[in-house]
């Protein structure tokens, strides 16, 4: 007793005497490194592991792989976030490329003299092994093979999934000589280059990958997914503790030119009221994942910049076409006409979002945006819900199961209050709406595997892979044709038949004009009740600029610099 | 040889039993009676977002224009981010937490002492199973079984009375049996033996009375806990659903206000938390005081 | 005598640790959602869909799946041979990712349990030795409110009131600041690490980072300790032998040491079971404070209906809450041998 009584008095008097020293230690923070807290460091770095659906995960692999292409750069905001050029692209790991229309066929010139993290050097063989991998869909999560897919790699079909004897590489991705190598399409399909420049199919160091190779697990994935992705990125990983901190330092030999940041430690703050504050105290440099509230008051202080894009983030109303009374379209359009917009806007997102007036974000080329041109407002909506027979909400209490609204308990902060606010609207028109937030593993196998969620507020889906048409054969076309995320069972051959027509269409404006024509029947349709359309922001330290917005919202670090 | 320190206990408690006598009686009222004291609805979203409560000088003047009927009520705590009241929140939120708290002790002392003189009174091996069982459930981590229990179950009030009552039981049970332990070679036990009543009779009729005092002594205890396990629950996302007026979703939501400088969302209902569930400890207190040992 | 109580304790302690482990396996596969979704993401299609299912091994009926968890299968040893699995997110082996998160759990108890013990044992004496003082009052006051408040409210206002209005404590950033490069893996316990390392400057950071958090906690469970020292030693002053050391004239500092001894069984008792309690209780304080331990790993698992990982982490609190129940069974036992009868 007497003992542990001294050794009290010793922790007290430290803690007192540290205290006195103040917080001081943490900022002296040197320009080359920056503290990025997130709400999660990476899960695994396989992009065809489990965890690479998760969007830390994505942020880590892009930082640490190069694609062959990527997009090349197009306007500054006001604000001075970069923007992309969604209809150029330029080489990263492939100098320059070509195509040859009548055989589908397209031959990559490898950039000479790109050295990995390790040292090794870029060849073809980099990228057969990265394309066999991916189609011997090996890992849990066959990303990489997916992506393949949508671009119409030959015989990355679904066959694949079903036949082990069909995952080897055949001659569709082909070694020319050590910097050359040919990847033949099955069809013309302009997602080819789009799905190149995502966070799937980026090129692994095949020399280092195969070290950690073991006979039960041929293509790595333990040490990918464990240890670190080998590749030919910016950044390679320093240290790396899951569900805690991720450090990355800059690869030295970087073909596009070492970093300036020098070492990014990503350190997981699960709550975004204590990032906040984190930020607010300026011991840390970068943070994402703020309520709009938190975001807002960032910008008052001297010492702090917010700055964001409205990229691709959105929010929409998922209500099942299997679920009645949303099987109705008279009720889908009443819920349509009595969402409270303006509160949403002004009280859910401090005002930065906009309505989302299409299907498309609107920083995509391409859809339409003319989803609100029909009157709105409770007395329109109240009309709509007698037309479908159900005046002043009688008849819809037999529906209770089908009226909650579910949303992922994850965004409690931000849709909270939204789907608070949507609740009291719904009431007020005499919908009997109650609210049901489930954890997100919960919300994605009821929303992509049983499809069975009636009413939900969606804020968190987003169509990587930048086009129209991608959105359309990915939500929108009906399971039997080939949609794998039709999360509303949304069936309607027309649909079907256009996008069957655009996705063949070499003619890029007679296909812009076959999409078009589809997104008319999911606006009359309602099909996806767009919402708004958010800012995506970032909250830095002043001085630190360079930042560029990419589909996947991810942060490049090697874009990154500190003006002193 | 221990009533000197009772008695002395007693003196010293008086005040102190008063407050607690107080603060339970107070929840319990405003639990019965919360829907004809709030002014405005719990659960309506407005435009009135994030509006802070009026200063304490405003308070008599807004009082006296409350009585008279001028004016819109005021926002007495405030409004939080969905532009709800605080005020008909913190107390219509009483409700919630002491019916759930209630409920999930009721059950566990009518699960908990059954057992707990079938257990100590017929001793036997699925007696004995019984208590080892109960053991076991005593081992699991009561917040993160919780938790799982309610991913299971789903979100509402009754799946969370009935996960909390799993876990509560088996410490009834255990008080219980102890009691019986000592009861059951009493001598007015032989006596009604010897007058030919049944087993389960006297277990019933003479046991399950003279055993039942320390759970009720708990019980008060255990209330308090179990509105703190009700909050705890929601404030991981795993209680009632919202905007269900819930003390520990609302410091949860509020939470996240207060590095805003906005404190009065999760100031009110964490004051009402910390001062009922005290409330009740001090009642245990008293009555283990009074009527233990 | 005691190793026969032991004995036969040990093995009541195996046999419920088996039925914990069952039980636990099928109570998992009731939850509503099935965690093959989360691998398929992007492409839910009906083959990358049963790939997936057959990856993780769930398209084998329940009992199968139950006897690869305990017998392994050609990759993995299972239960029996030690091993807890892989979790389903990060694809790392269960048993390795316990032991990085329980250590973190275990100091940061441990360390509240020594600043609550040693400041709620002499309170408790002080407001026993003075029965109906000022003194006694207080402490009976402080300890039934202590004892009863919930610590996530507490958490967040010494958050505020420390590190944003005051900014003389550290922020929720966990146990180091994160430009600390940590001290070598050895026990997980940071500071135990630094010591271990030589680096007393890391030690000292690491307590700076957890004074929040253990101030936080050692508050909340220092209400029941005081309570308790309180009453045990206020009856045992009581006690017929106190009563002869009073008339025999000893001071009462030696009086009040013997009660304290006295007291200590009991103390033991309520210290152990708190202390098993925390191990799966202190998920509120990890989540406030950042704090990367065995709480937030549960929280994570449960969900993302990460099987393995719950599962890990369900048998091994319960498991270690069995031991410490055990544990203060047998030392009851040697104390006073009337116990083990």
């Amino acid at each position: 007793m007497r003992l542990t009584k001294g050794y009290d008095r010793w922790v007290i008097f430290f803690a007192f005497a540290l205290a006195a020293c103040g917080p001081s230690q943490p900022n002296d923070t040197d320009s080359s490194s920056v503290i990025y807290i997130t709400n999660d460091v990476p899960a695994g770095l396989d992009y065809d592991g489990a965890a690479s659906v998760i969007p830390n995960s994505q942020e880590g692999i892009v930082n640490l792989m190069d694609p062959l292409i990527d997009y090349a750069p197009g306007e500054t905001t006001e604000e001075g976030v970069g923007l992309l050029n969604f209809t150029s692209f330029e080489g990263r790991l492939a100098e320059s490329w070509s195509f040859d229309e009548a055989t589908l066929t397209w031959t990559f010139n490898l950039r000479r003299g790109v050295k990995s993290c390790v040292g090794n050097e870029l060849t073809a063989d980099d990228v057969i092994y990265t394309f066999a991998r991916a189609k011997s869909v090996s890992g849990p999560s066959p990303t990489g093979w997916f992506l393949a897919n949508v671009a119409s790699i030959e015989s990355f079909d679904a066959t694949v999934l079903a036949d082990e004897n069909l995952r080897g590489l055949g001659d569709e991705v082909k070694k020319i000589d050590d910097y050359t190598v040919e990847i033949r399409q099955s069809t013309h399909n302009q997602l080819f280059l789009p799905a190149l420049t995502t966070f799937a199919i980026r090129i692994f160091d095949s020399v280092e990958a195969r070290k950690h190779a073991t006979p039960s697990d041929p293509w790595s994935h333990d040490y990918i997914n464990n240890v670190t992705a080998p590749a030919f990125g910016p950044y390679c990983v320093e240290r790396w503790e899951k569900g805690n901190e991720f450090v990355l330092r800059a690869n030295p030999q970087y073909y596009r030119g070492v970093p300036e940041i020098d070492r990014v430690v990503f350190k997981k703050v699960p709550q975004s009221s204590n990032r906040f504050i984190i930020l607010r105290m300026e011991q840390a440099d970068i943070t994402k994942g703020l309520t709009p509230r938190e975001f807002k008051k960032l910008r008052e202080y001297d010492q702090l910049q917010v700055v964001g894009v409205t990229g691709n983030e959105t929010l929409f109303v998922h209500m099942n076409f299997d679920s009645p009374p949303f099987d109705q379209v008279k009720v889908r359009q009443a819920v349509a006409a009595a969402l409270p917009y303006n509160w949403i806007i002004k009280n859910g997102y401090i005002g930065q979002a906009q309505i989302w007036d299409g299907l498309v974000p609107s920083s995509y080329p391409g859809g339409k945006s003319t989803f609100h041109d029909s009157p709105e407002g409770l007395d329109v909506a109240r009309q709509l819900l007698a037309e479908a027979g159900y005046p002043e909400g009688r008849g819809l209490e037999v529906y209770e199961d089908a009226l909650r609204l579910s949303y992922p308990i994850e965004k409690e902060a931000i849709l909270g209050p939204i789907a608070t606010a949507i609740r009291t609207a719904l009431r007020d028109i005499g919908m009997p709406v109650e609210l049901d937030p489930i954890p997100l593993t919960q919300y994605g196998d009821r929303q992509l595997v049983k499809k069975d969620l009636p009413f939900a507020l969606v804020d968190h889906e987003k169509a990587i892979v930048v086009d129209a048409g991608y959105a359309v054969q990915l939500f929108f076309v009906s399971s039997e044709a080939g949609a794998v995320n039709n999360m509303v069972n949304y069936r309607n051959s027309r649909v079907d038949d256009l996008w069957t027509e655009a996705r063949a269409e070499r003619d890029s404006e007679r296909r812009y004009n076959l999409v078009s024509e589809i997104y008319d029947y999911l606006r009359d349709d309602v099909v996806w009740l767009p919402v708004v359309e958010y800012r995506t922001q970032w909250a830095t330290r002043k001085g630190l600029k360079g930042f560029v917005w990419y589909p996947d919202n991810g942060i490049r670090f090697a874009d990154l610099s500190y003006a002193r | 040889m221990t009533d000197v320190a009772v008695e002395k206990d007693q003196d010293s408690l008086g005040v102190l039993a008063w407050i607690g006598i107080g603060i339970v009686s107070v929840a319990i009222f405003l639990a019965v009676f919360s829907p004809w004291l709030i002014p405005y609805d719990p659960t309506q979203a407005t435009e009135n977002v994030s509006t802070p409560p009026p200063p304490l000088s405003a308070w008599p003047s807004l009082f006296w224009q409350t009585i008279v009927g001028d004016g819109p009520t005021p926002h007495w705590f405030g409004t939080d981010a969905s532009g709800l009241d605080v005020f008909s929140r913190t107390i219509e939120a009483t409700r919630t937490d002491l019916i759930i708290a209630l409920s999930a002790n009721i059950v566990s002392v009518i699960i908990g002492v059954s057992l707990g003189v079938i257990s100590g009174y017929f001793r036997n091996i699925w007696t004995e199973t019984l208590l080892r069982t109960s053991d076991l459930l005593q081992s699991f981590p009561v917040f993160i079984t919780a938790m799982i229990l309610v991913a299971l179950a789903g979100r509402s009030w009754v799946n969370i009375v009935l996960a909390m009552s799993f876990l509560y039981a088996p410490i009834y049970l255990r008080l219980t049996r102890t009691e019986v332990l000592a009861l059951r070679d009493r001598s007015f036990i032989e006596a009604a033996r010897a007058l030919g009543k049944t087993e389960f009779g006297i277990a019933r009729q003479h046991i399950l009375p003279n055993a039942i005092g320390p759970s009720l002594i708990q019980f008060s205890v255990t209330i308090g806990f179990a509105i703190l396990l009700t909050a705890g629950l929601s404030f991981v996302g795993a209680g009632v659903r919202p905007p269900t007026p819930e003390w520990g979703s609302m410091i949860a939501t509020g939470a996240t206000q207060l590095v805003l400088g906005d404190w009065w969302p999760s100031l009110f209902p964490g004051i009402a938390i910390s001062v009922t569930v005290f409330g009740f400890a001090v009642c245990g207190h008293i009555l283990e005081k009074r009527y233990g040992r | 005598m005691i190793w026969r109580f032991t004995l036969r304790r040990l093995a009541v302690g195996l046999v419920q640790l088996s039925v914990l482990i069952v039980a636990v396996f099928f109570l998992i596969r009731l939850l509503p959602a099935d965690p093959v979704s989360r691998f398929v993401g992007l492409n839910a299609s009906p083959e990358a869909y049963a790939l997936a299912e057959q990856s993780l091994g769930l398209d084998l009926p329940a009992l199968e799946q139950f006897e690869v968890f305990l017998f392994g299968d050609d990759e993995e040893v299972g239960l029996v041979g030690g091993e807890l699995g892989t979790s389903w997110v990060t694809g790392s082996s269960v048993n390795q990712e316990i032991r990085q998160y329980l250590p973190v759990t275990l100091e940061l108890i441990t360390l509240s349990f020594l600043i609550a013990v040693g400041l709620g044992v002499p309170i408790g004496v002080l407001g026993a030795v003075n029965p109906g003082g000022a003194a006694d009052k207080g402490t009976l006051i402080y300890g039934l409110f202590a004892g009863s408040q919930p610590e996530f409210s507490w958490g967040i206002i010494f958050i505020f009131v420390f590190f944003v209005v005051l900014g003389i404590a550290p922020g929720p950033l966990g146990r180091l600041s994160p430009l600390t490069d940590p001290p070598d893996f050895v026990t997980g316990a940071i500071t135990i690490d630094a010591l271990l390392a030589g680096r007393v400057d890391i030690f000292l950071e690491a307590l700076w980072y957890l004074s929040l958090p253990i101030l936080t906690l050692s508050f909340v469970l220092s209400g029941p300790i005081i309570k308790m020292v309180r009453e045990n030693v206020a009856q045992t002053m009581n006690a017929d032998f106190m009563f002869y050391g009073q008339a025999a004239g000893l001071p009462r500092g030696i009086l009040a040491r013997d009660a304290l001894r006295a007291a200590f069984a009991p103390a033991l008792t309520l210290i152990g079971i708190l202390f098993g309690f925390m191990i799966g209780g202190a998920v509120l304080i990890e989540s406030i404070f950042s704090i990367s331990g065995l709480g937030q790993y549960a929280i994570r698992s449960i969900l993302a209906f990460d099987y393995p990982a719950i599962q890990g982490v369900v048998l091994t609190i319960s498991a270690l809450t069995l031991l410490i129940y055990l544990a203060i069974d047998v030392c009851q036992a040697l104390l006073d041998p009337r116990v083990s009868v």
